[in-house]
């Protein structure tokens, strides 16, 4: 799958996992912080867990540690090349 | 106070436009828009219970200072989030669990959500008894101001329609098979009901106020009882308040349409209110646990000089009505009796 289609799918799936009211695909710019003051989700720890939860069921990959997680969902990039590098479907 | 409903009561000026005759076997609330009430990273995570609690709840808990605890009847509370935890269990074999569907799960998490939104760290409790929830909460309350540990509190009853819970209800029987609408529900005269939800909150405070309109003077409940034993109940009861059948100016009965059950207010009212004024409120809302919070928004609502629709008039008497006795019980089983009158 191109990085572009893969990145569309997450971005929906982000949408529906978190429950985001009125955002769509198009509102998630791919190098925006998912986190953190600078970005506009206003996403929370909670949130945070939901997508580590979202990798696992998804794409059967899971992070137990913090400061990879962390890296990982910095935007939608890092996820995506998460994926690519380590899922064996996607 | 404040309640959503199935009908447009989420307003100052209620029922204006009539009420609005449903149609399907689920009434569903009309929720109002929480942009701009609840956060909105808040908002996505909310069940619908703890949205309505919320939305109902959180006016009342800015308009009012000095809300000493929050006790809401809930018997499902966000059951809809509970179901997809449990399917979660097993769907994903005991593995990771998303957080959001497990704090969600509980019924107190309209009663939690509303003491940290408000920042009331006072008493927080929430009674889940099914169908004398409500009437438990108000005992409670009742309780904590007699005992003097409290002097203002939210007071609510809210409850969720699950599709899941109304299957499992359809299949052994509690909704109606065929299709009739609110006009008739009532009379129809067949077996089942259907299925409502709501929240009702009220700010209740120990001692009369210039702003008070409405007082609770006592509440009773009794389970599996037989059509006399109710009867004795609800004389036992006005004695007890040093009151009579004759003491009682209008009578709220939960009609439900289910002619299984509904010979419980039929013989109650032959029995000791025959010249009452009567009152229905299930043909606006449909059936649910905590439905008598309704009865008592409808009450609080008279009391407070609003008009209540032709349709929630059973008998007229053209007499004030300054005193009323609300009976209501879920499927026969569990029975609850509110006393109400103008303070």
């Amino acid at each position: 799958m191109e990085n572009k289609a893969l990145k569309e799918k997450l971005k929906k799936q982000i949408i529906e996992y978190l429950n985001l009211i009125d955002v769509e695909p198009d509102d998630l710019q791919d190098d925006s912080p998912l986190f953190g003051p600078e970005g506009d989700l206003g996403l929370d720890s909670i949130d945070s867990v939901e997508l580590l939860v979202l990798l696992e069921r998804e794409y059967g990959l899971k992070i137990t540690d913090p400061k990879e997680g962390r890296k990982v969902l910095e935007d939608i990039n890092a996820m995506t090349d998460y994926i690519v590098t380590n899922a064996e479907n996607y | 106070m404040s309640c959503i409903s199935p009908q447009e009561t989420y307003c100052e000026e209620i029922f204006v436009d009539g009420v609005e005759v449903l149609t399907e076997k689920q009434y569903w609330a009309k929720e109002p828009k929480y942009k701009g009430m609840i956060p909105l990273n808040l908002l996505r995570r909310m069940s619908k219970s703890v949205r309505m609690g919320v939305g109902t709840g959180m006016p009342l808990i800015k308009k009012y200072n000095d809300i000493d605890g929050i006790i809401i009847g809930s018997a499902n509370g966000s059951i809809k989030k509970s179901i997809s935890f449990l399917n979660q269990i097993v769907e994903y074999d005991e593995g990771t669990l998303t957080p959001t569907d497990f704090v969600q799960s509980t019924s107190n998490s309209i009663a939690g959500t509303l003491a940290l939104l408000g920042k009331i760290r006072g008493y927080n409790n929430t009674h889940v008894n099914n169908g004398i929830a409500f009437e438990s909460a108000v005992l409670d309350a009742l309780l904590l101001f007699e005992e003097g540990e409290a002097k203002r509190l939210l007071l609510g009853g809210v409850e969720e329609i699950s599709q899941a819970n109304y299957n499992v209800d359809v299949l052994r029987g509690m909704f109606k098979k065929e299709d009739v609408d609110s006009t008739n529900l009532l009379f129809s005269g067949t077996q089942g009901t259907v299925s409502g939800e709501g929240a009702s909150m009220f700010i209740v405070d120990s001692e009369k106020s210039v702003d008070s309109f409405a007082k609770i003077v006592d509440v009773n409940q009794v389970c599996f009882p037989s059509k006399e034993e109710v009867v004795e109940r609800a004389i036992a009861f006005l004695e007890n308040n040093n009151l009579s059948p004759d003491d009682i100016d209008g009578l709220f009965l939960g009609y439900n349409g289910d002619n299984r059950t509904d010979f419980y207010y039929d013989f109650l009212q032959n029995q000791l209110f025959q010249d009452k004024a009567l009152f229905v409120f299930k043909n606006l809302v449909a059936d649910f646990y905590t439905v008598s919070s309704f009865a008592m928004w409808l009450v609080a609502s008279l009391f407070n000089g609003k008009n209540l629709p032709k349709e929630t008039i059973l008998r007229n008497t053209n007499k004030k009505i300054n005193r009323v006795l609300i009976y209501n019980h879920y499927e026969g089983t569990q029975h609850g009796f509110i006393l109400m009158e103008r303070p």
